[in-house]
């Protein structure tokens, strides 16, 4: 089952585990430089608000309703991150499937059901502790952008050919409850934890909705299954479809302002602001995506097109980096504007 | 309450093993309260901070922040909201479901549709 709290989406999994759950927050953070340069990990600025669809099935285009799901706000250009939690000692693992568009943000392939191992197509949880954008070369990814659905950036619209779908869509599903039971057995006694989760979301903008483009290039490692193929309970998953709303539709939908814009990586850095580096230990970094590599940036795009899609696109040097490394918690990216 | 300090430090601890980001210098400066302060809270020499301390210490510590307001003998205002605003109804459900089973609770809850796509 899937609850959604505090701007988080709950996954837990009773019927496999007490301890079965896990949660996705979805983060509001700057966009940085699509130059061509690569950057460190910007800080999280906030939860993006989350509300249950079916509160405006009344003033939503039919197909968005049959998704179900959330609806959630976001400025055109704005970029945003995924941050899983359930990260404590005896967290359950989960493995998360992402995608945009309904095309895998991992391996940049359509939608299908189930988990695919060669080449992976989900991330595990807690090892992972977020997803800032499209897995595009080992260690590299292109952060998730929203753009108008139609306008041709979206990463749907350069791979299927079509602006069908738009949003994210996320499908966790748990470890097997005999998995989990042995790989805490040595670790009782020691400390405590939490459980698997599956959800999915969608970007959605005005009738024909919102998509989500690839940005500039980040540093980050999405990591290899250490469980194995064997680990999943394949029979019990869950997933969700997160619309996301242009922020005038989002106001004229709930009667909510949508958050404010977020600073620019500029301004933000001569703020003396800091950005962030992870290290994973000796976790094995996924090889990119082909297909995902092959897809053009917003600004890659904009220049091909003539057109000029990111409103603010100065690059900047980037001075103060924390580094963080797995400690179990991973809150400490997160800050307030 | 009595184990809300040492519960407190524990965590704390267990973080700083691995990353001096959670010393109790730092975690203070991050919650915004004085190191001596955070120090007696933890050796349960004062009593929980507030309400709103505790959820920032709740978030740095990636604890549910309810758990550890309810550890520290409070409830959230929202919470409280909530029931102030329908007490009958909030009261008699709380109390009808004092006994179940967390998974029978869950039942009561909001679920997120999964719809078709």
């Amino acid at each position: 089952m899937i609850t959604l709290e505090n701007n988080r989406l709950i996954f837990r999994f009773p019927e496999v585990h007490e301890a079965a759950c896990c949660e996705i927050r979805f983060q509001r953070t700057l966009r940085i430089p699509d130059d061509g340069g690569e950057y460190p990990l910007p800080p999280g600025l906030g939860p993006f608000p989350l509300r249950h669809l079916d509160d405006y099935a009344r003033r939503i285009p039919e197909n968005w309703l049959a998704r179900g799901g959330v609806i959630m706000p976001m400025h055109q250009a704005e970029a945003l991150w995924l941050g899983f939690g359930g990260g404590g000692w005896d967290a359950y693992p989960c493995a998360a499937r992402i995608a945009t568009g309904k095309i895998c943000a991992i391996t940049g392939a359509s939608w299908s059901e189930g988990l695919s191992h060669a080449p992976q197509n989900y991330v595990v949880l807690p090892a992972q502790p977020w997803l800032d954008g499209y897995c595009v070369e080992k260690g590299v990814i292109r952060q998730f952008v929203a753009m108008p659905l139609g306008a041709g950036y979206s990463v749907e619209e350069q791979i299927s050919g079509t602006a069908e779908h738009g949003g994210l869509q996320i499908a966790v599903y748990p470890m097997k409850a005999e998995r989990y039971e042995a790989l805490m057995r040595p670790k009782r006694g020691q400390t405590l934890g939490t459980g698997p989760i599956m959800f999915g979301m969608g970007l959605a903008v005005g009738a024909a909705g919102m998509g989500m483009a690839p940005g500039g290039r980040m540093r980050q490692e999405i990591y290899d299954d250490p469980f194995g193929p064997d680990a999943w309970d394949l029979n019990h998953s869950s997933r969700c479809f997160v619309t996301v709303a242009s922020s005038l539709s989002w106001a004229s939908l709930t009667g909510e302002r949508p958050p404010t814009k977020p600073p620019t990586a500029e301004r933000y850095t001569k703020a003396g602001l800091p950005w962030f580096d992870y290290y994973g230990g000796d976790a094995k970094a996924l090889d990119g995506s082909e297909k995902l590599k092959q897809v053009l940036s917003v600004a890659e795009l904009g220049e091909k097109t003539g057109a000029t899609p990111l409103p603010e696109n100065r690059s900047v040097d980037v001075e103060l980096i924390i580094a963080l490394r797995k400690t179990g918690t991973d809150r400490v990216r997160e800050m307030t504007e | 309450m009595k184990h809300f300090g040492p519960h407190v430090r524990n965590l704390r601890e267990t973080l700083r093993k691995q990353d001096r980001r959670y010393s109790l210098r730092q975690v203070a400066a991050r919650i915004g309260v004085e190191p001596a302060y955070l120090s007696k809270v933890e050796r349960g020499e004062v009593a929980p901070p507030s309400e709103a301390t505790t959820v920032k210490l709740a978030h740095e510590l990636d604890q549910d922040a309810d758990v550890l307001l309810a550890m520290a003998g409070k409830v959230s205002s929202d919470l409280q909201a909530i029931i102030r605003k329908r007490p009958q109804v909030f009261a008699e459900l709380i109390r009808q479901l004092k006994l179940a089973p967390d998974h029978a609770v869950l039942r009561v809850v909001r679920e997120v549709r999964e719809g078709e796509w």
